[in-house]
C-alpha cells in the first residue's frame, strides 16, 4: 500500500487512528506491517502490500 | 464499465466495493482518486495487481474517507443456510437467503462514506427481485434510476441502478 492510502483507513470497530508499523518498503509502498488500534487492542496486518482490516478473529 | 465511466467526474473521489478483480475500477479514467474494497484475499491480490489501492474490509467498514461516487456489484445469488460451504467463492457470490443481504448491509453502511449529493451505481440480477430492491432504495432515502440492462441468455436480467440523495 501506499503511504498515502493510510491517511485513509480507520480502526474498522471504533473508527478511531491506527497507529502504523512499517516492517518491510520498498520505494514504492509498504509491503509488510502492522496497523494498530490502540482502543480496541487489535492489530491489523499488511501484507503483500494489502491492509487486512476485517475483524482479526475471523481471517485466515 | 462503460456506465461507470460515463458517471464519472474529473473531481470524483471514487470507491468500488467488491471490487474483485478490480477491472471496473482500474479501467476509470479521468478522477482524483480510486480505492477499492474487497474482503476476499484472492480478489485483493488481483486488484492490487492491476494497480488499484486496495484494501481488505468488509464494505467501507476500516475507511475515513469521503467519496463522492461508489461502485457496487453485490453477490446476488440466494443461499439457503445448509448450501453454505464457507469458503472464498461463496462469500463472493452468496446473497443469502433472498439475494439481497449483501445490498442491504452496504446500504446500511455506505452513507458514512458518501458525499451528502454522493452517487451510486449499483447492479442488480432479476435472481434479486428488482421491484423489492427498489423498496430498499426508497426505504434507505434514495432516489433511483435504470441507467443500463442487459439480458443474458439464460433469460436472467442485470441492471445497473443509479442511486442518489
Amino acid at each position: 500500500m501506499k503511504r498515502e492510502l493510510y491517511d485513509i483507513l480507520c480502526c474498522p470497530v471504533c473508527k478511531g487512528d491506527l497507529e502504523l508499523k512499517v516492517t518491510e518498503e520498498n520505494e514504492v509502498e509498504i509491503l509488510t506491517g502492522s496497523l494498530i488500534c490502540h482502543a480496541c487492542s487489535v492489530t491489523y496486518p499488511i501484507e503483500d502490500g494489502i491492509p487486512n482490516l476485517l475483524p482479526q478473529n475471523i481471517t485466515s | 464499465m462503460r456506465h461507470a465511466q460515463k458517471e464519472l467526474k474529473p473531481d470524483d473521489i471514487v470507491l468500488e466495493v467488491g471490487t474483485g478483480s478490480g477491472y471496473i475500477a482500474a479501467h476509470l479514467d479521468g478522477c482524483l482518486y480510486v480505492v477499492a474494497t474487497d474482503i476476499n484475499p484472492h480478489a485483493a491480490i488481483m486488484a492490487k495487481l492491476n494497480g488499484l489501492n486496495v484494501v481488505r474490509t468488509d464494505i467501507a467498514a476500516g475507511i475515513c474517507r469521503i467519496f463522492s461516487f461508489v461502485l457496487f456489484n453485490p453477490p446476488y445469488i440466494p443461499t439457503h443456510p445448509e448450501e453454505k460451504c464457507d469458503d472464498w467463492l461463496e462469500y463472493a457470490l452468496d446473497g443469502g437467503f433472498d439475494g439481497r443481504e449483501p445490498l442491504r448491509r452496504f446500504l446500511l453502511q455506505i452513507p458514512e462514506v458518501l458525499t451528502p449529493d454522493g452517487r451510486i451505481l449499483v447492479l442488480i440480477s432479476s435472481l434479486q427481485d428488482f421491484e423489492k430492491c427498489e423498496e430498499l432504495f426508497i426505504k434507505f432515502g434514495y432516489f433511483f434510476q435504470t441507467i443500463g440492462n442487459e439480458i443474458l441468455d439464460d433469460g436472467e436480467e442485470l441492471r445497473i441502478y443509479h442511486l442518489q440523495k
